[in-house]
């Protein structure tokens, strides 16, 4: 996981899903920006959403009963990543960007590798969430 | 953080209402919060088929959609709303991932309007959704201009066109087309717009439009087209060239318009403004019009131009006699043949003549109505008075013969006075006058011929208008008065009234009537001062009655146009009660020949006259045509025999009977009879034979001052002394003499 201005973490690299969980700060700042005083609990309500959100996709993910195809899993790295990216969640938003790129360029993609490392960043996003909702 | 505020278009009159599409949860609550917080309404769907749902019931300012979602994604749910009725034109922001041109590609192909790319940066979507909506406002407002500017060329059968140089050819609106008599799928070209102009005009608007294309210069005309249907219409085209880029003439755009009805109601209007309902010939305006146009040549080219001025002789009586339909009728063929007696043009009557060239001046020749029954020959260029008076004389020929009206033949003469540019006036004012006193010295002399202008002739003119202007001063500056001629009863020897004659005393001299009655009649001056006499009359009666107890009448002379008065009986009334005289001291005369022409329009006058005690008396009777059949009814009191038969009584037979017959009608009338201008004691003796004992004349008095009268009374009357007394007393009445008088009365002469 990367921290603000971090250098970028390359996204193949399964290790970098294994580093601290952090939310990228610029990406934070942005979202309290859209409740300054934070009446609204817009920060909150966000993450709340990205939980849940990340919760059900990770579930699709782990519980696909046959080897993904590359659609669902162009689909929710589409989905992911753009949400991934608004609440900080850097590395797995690249990941999603990284996958969406390749799948629409027609690479040839290791679909089951691909599925581990969503999953294991999504974790990872996940707990920082959850630690930042606890907090 | 922007306020909120800076987002919300001042043009707006609400929050801009955002129906807002995505699946993806988090990127919904977040875009909703970031456009709220920049003053959107949003409603929220998280996929195309809610979205659409929601449609059913509202439209919203703009829609956001995410292109990627399960289901109906974002382009399958654009394609689907665009089909609804109503969101045609509404905007749609599709919203997009990075560098997915594809996406973007298909966004459009599906009807969006513009896309975005997903990011956290809510002032960059805010702002395009801004822009997307003025965009959409400002679409909305030019199809409603658009269809506003359809309907006002409908309305105003008007349409644009284009008409590109190389290739593009003619382009016509729909608008156009139908003013063209077209449908909007009919072929038009520039070719086929010409063909439609008629031959004959053809050439003239193909070297407008060379002209115009040469110079690449403005062009407005009017064209005359004929219709595929063949209805004749008139087209204002209006163009103006058009330039490309780089500056050079490209072709032309512009607009035609159908202006039939404008161009007929202006032909309308132009004909009324200068050319007589009635006669079809120019009007005063048109002649004053080509008038000056003429002297303005005459005087660059230094030649002469005459003006002719035509007036019907006796027009009012035919007016009077066959009625005002009938005299409309003549009018109208004397204009047709006068207009056969010059090169008469219709054509000029704007500012066209500089363009026709230096002998256009013939074009301003014309015969015109001035009104009533007057016409105008205008003669641009005549060499001398010859050729003036040579189309005198044609017009003059031109009214021998009869003319047929109300089945009738008439015979029509004119007068004409000529008045020739430079020498007879520089002005068409001065040169109009002239050609009137010419005009006037024709009438003086007996009518039917014509006269060229003198100075000679304008003096007598200028005197005539020094008397009228005087005239009207004449009764405030006190210088009328009345003199009195007495009535005799020969054989009682004493005066049995008197006779209110008018005289002017103008600069120590006496005006005789004769030089002023007529004017003051002709310019209507006569009812003041008839007026005036009455009460003159009605004061002198006072004064007599208490200076010698006078108690008979003083006669007034009244034209019949007074008779016509409705408050003469009033006006009469004031008169002597303001005098305190009886009304019977006001007698009234009127002439034959006045009370038969005017009967009708009298008789009431007369009556009503007759009630309140004012005698009538007809003046100069035997010399007018008189209805006997009226005379039985009307309410008349004493006939005055006229002086020209007095006059010739034993000289000739003819007066001596009819002097006779006259008493003889009167005493069988019932009617008293005074004879008018006895002035020998050889008349006297006649009438006192025949019966006739009242008179008037020199023989007893002159008119002459009131006081005057009273010491003729005094001094001459009551004494006795004068020569008629005696010589009237003398006379027997002798039944035979009567009888022969009756006859000849040949032993008188």
């Amino acid at each position: 996981m990367s921290h603000p201005g971090g250098p970028p973490i390359d996204p193949s690299d399964d290790d970098g899903a294994a580093g601290a969980a952090t939310l990228d700060e610029a990406a934070l700042r942005k979202l309290h920006e859209l409740d300054p005083d934070g009446r609204r609990s817009v920060v909150n309500r966000v993450l709340t959403a990205f939980e849940s959100s990340l919760v059900r996709w990770l579930g699709q993910l782990e519980g696909h009963p046959d080897p993904i195809d590359a659609a669902t899993l162009g689909y929710i790295a589409h989905t992911l990543k753009s949400s991934a990216g608004s609440v900080g969640a850097v590395d797995l938003a690249q990941a999603c960007a990284d996958i969406e790129r390749r799948l629409r360029s027609g690479q040839a993609v290791d679909l089951p590798r691909e599925v581990q490392r969503l999953t294991a960043l999504g974790g990872a996003a996940l707990a920082a969430i959850r630690a930042m909702l606890r907090h | 953080m922007l306020p909120s505020i800076a987002f919300v278009d001042p043009d707006l009159s609400h929050q801009p209402e955002v129906l807002l599409v995505d699946d993806d949860e988090v990127s919904l609550l977040l875009t909703a919060l970031a456009l709220r917080e920049r003053g959107f309404t949003l409603v929220e769907a998280s996929s195309g088929e809610q979205a659409l749902t929601i449609l059913r019931d509202w439209t919203p300012d703009i829609i956001v959609l995410d292109a990627l979602m399960p289901g109906l994604d974002g382009f399958a749910t654009c394609t689907a709303l665009r089909q609804l009725p109503g969101f045609e034109h509404v905007p749609v922001l599709m919203l997009t991932g990075l560098d997915d041109d594809a996406s973007i590609a298909r966004a459009y192909e599906a009807g969006a309007s513009d896309f975005y790319v997903k990011a956290t940066q809510w002032s960059l979507l805010a702002g395009r959704l801004q822009y997307l909506l003025r965009a959409s406002r400002t679409r909305i407002e030019l199809e409603r201009s658009k269809s506003k500017l359809a309907r006002a060329q409908d309305l105003a059968r008007m349409g644009s066109f284009d008409w590109r140089r190389q290739g593009g050819g003619m382009l016509l609106s729909s608008e156009a087309l139908r003013v063209l008599g077209c449908g909007p799928q009919d072929p038009v070209s520039l070719r086929g717009l010409l063909r439609m102009v008629p031959q004959e005009e053809r050439g003239v608007l193909l070297r407008l439009l060379h002209d115009a294309l040469r110079q690449n210069s403005v062009l407005a005309t009017d064209v005359p087209i004929v219709l595929f249907d063949g209805r004749q219409r008139v087209i204002h085209v209006e163009a103006e060239p058009e330039f490309n880029d780089h500056g050079q003439y490209a072709g032309y755009t512009g607009i035609l318009q159908d202006v039939t009805e404008r161009r007929q109601a202006e032909d309308k209007i132009r004909q009324l403004a200068n050319f007589d309902a009635l006669t079809g010939l120019p009007n005063r305006r048109q002649l004053l019009w080509r008038a000056e146009r003429a002297l303005e040549q005459a005087r660059r080219m230094q030649h002469q131009f005459a003006l002719l001025l035509i007036d019907l002789d006796r027009f009012k009586i035919i007016n009077d006699t066959l009625g005002h339909g009938a005299g409309d009728e003549l009018l109208v063929e004397v204009g047709r043949r006068l207009r056969a007696c010059v090169r008469h043009s219709d054509q000029v009557m704007d500012s066209s003549l500089e363009l026709v060239g230096t002998r256009s001046h013939r074009s301003l020749e014309a015969v015109g109505r001035l009104g009533g029954d007057e016409f105008v020959a205008l003669l641009p260029e005549v060499v001398d008075d010859q050729d003036a008076a040579r189309v005198a004389q044609r017009v003059l020929d031109a009214l021998r013969e009869p003319i047929f009206v109300s089945g009738q033949e008439c015979f029509v003469t004119a007068s004409v006075g000529v008045a020739i540019y430079p020498r007879d006036g520089t002005s068409v004012v001065d040169l109009l006058r002239n050609s009137d006193v010419a005009m006037y010295s024709v009438k003086a002399q007996g009518k039917n011929s014509a006269a060229i202008y003198s100075p000679l002739l304008a003096g007598r003119g200028r005197e005539k208008l020094e008397i009228e202007t005087a005239l009207h001063k004449a009764i405030e500056r006190d210088e009328l008065v009345l003199h009195y001629q007495p009535k005799v009863d020969v054989r009682a020897a004493r005066m049995v009234g008197a006779e209110a004659l008018m005289r002017w005393q103008r600069g120590g001299r006496l005006v005789p009537p004769g030089d002023f009655i007529p004017l003051a009649e002709e310019t209507g001056l006569i009812v003041p001062l008839s007026e005036w006499a009455l009460r003159e009359a009605a004061k002198q009666a006072r004064s007599w009655q208490q200076a010698f107890g006078f108690a008979d009448s003083i006669a007034v002379n009244l034209p019949s146009r007074l008779f016509e008065r409705s408050d003469l009986v009033e006006h009469i009334h004031q008169c002597v009660t303001s005098c305190g005289v009886p009304h019977r001291v006001i007698q009234l005369e009127i002439t034959e020949d006045n009370l038969m022409k005017e009967l009708q329009n009298v008789i009431p006058s007369l009556h009503r006259l007759n009630e309140i005690g004012v005698e009538i008396s007809i003046d100069d009777f035997g010399t007018g045509y008189s209805s006997l059949a009226y005379l039985t009814t009307l309410p008349i009191s004493e006939l005055k025999i006229d002086r020209s038969f007095v006059r010739d009584l034993g000289i000739t037979p003819q007066s001596s009977a009819v002097v006779t017959a006259i008493i003889a009608l009167a005493r069988s009338l019932g009617l008293r009879v005074v004879a008018e201008g006895v002035e020998t004691l050889r008349q006297m003796e006649v009438l006192h034979r025949a019966g006739c004992g009242l008179m008037q004349g020199f023989l007893f008095s002159r008119g002459v001052p009131a006081d005057e009268l009273q010491r003729w009374l005094e001094q001459t009357v009551l004494p006795r002394k004068a020569p008629w007394i005696g010589a009237a007393s003398a006379i027997e009445l002798d039944p035979g003499e009567v009888a022969a008088l009756a006859a000849g009365g040949r032993r008188f002469r």
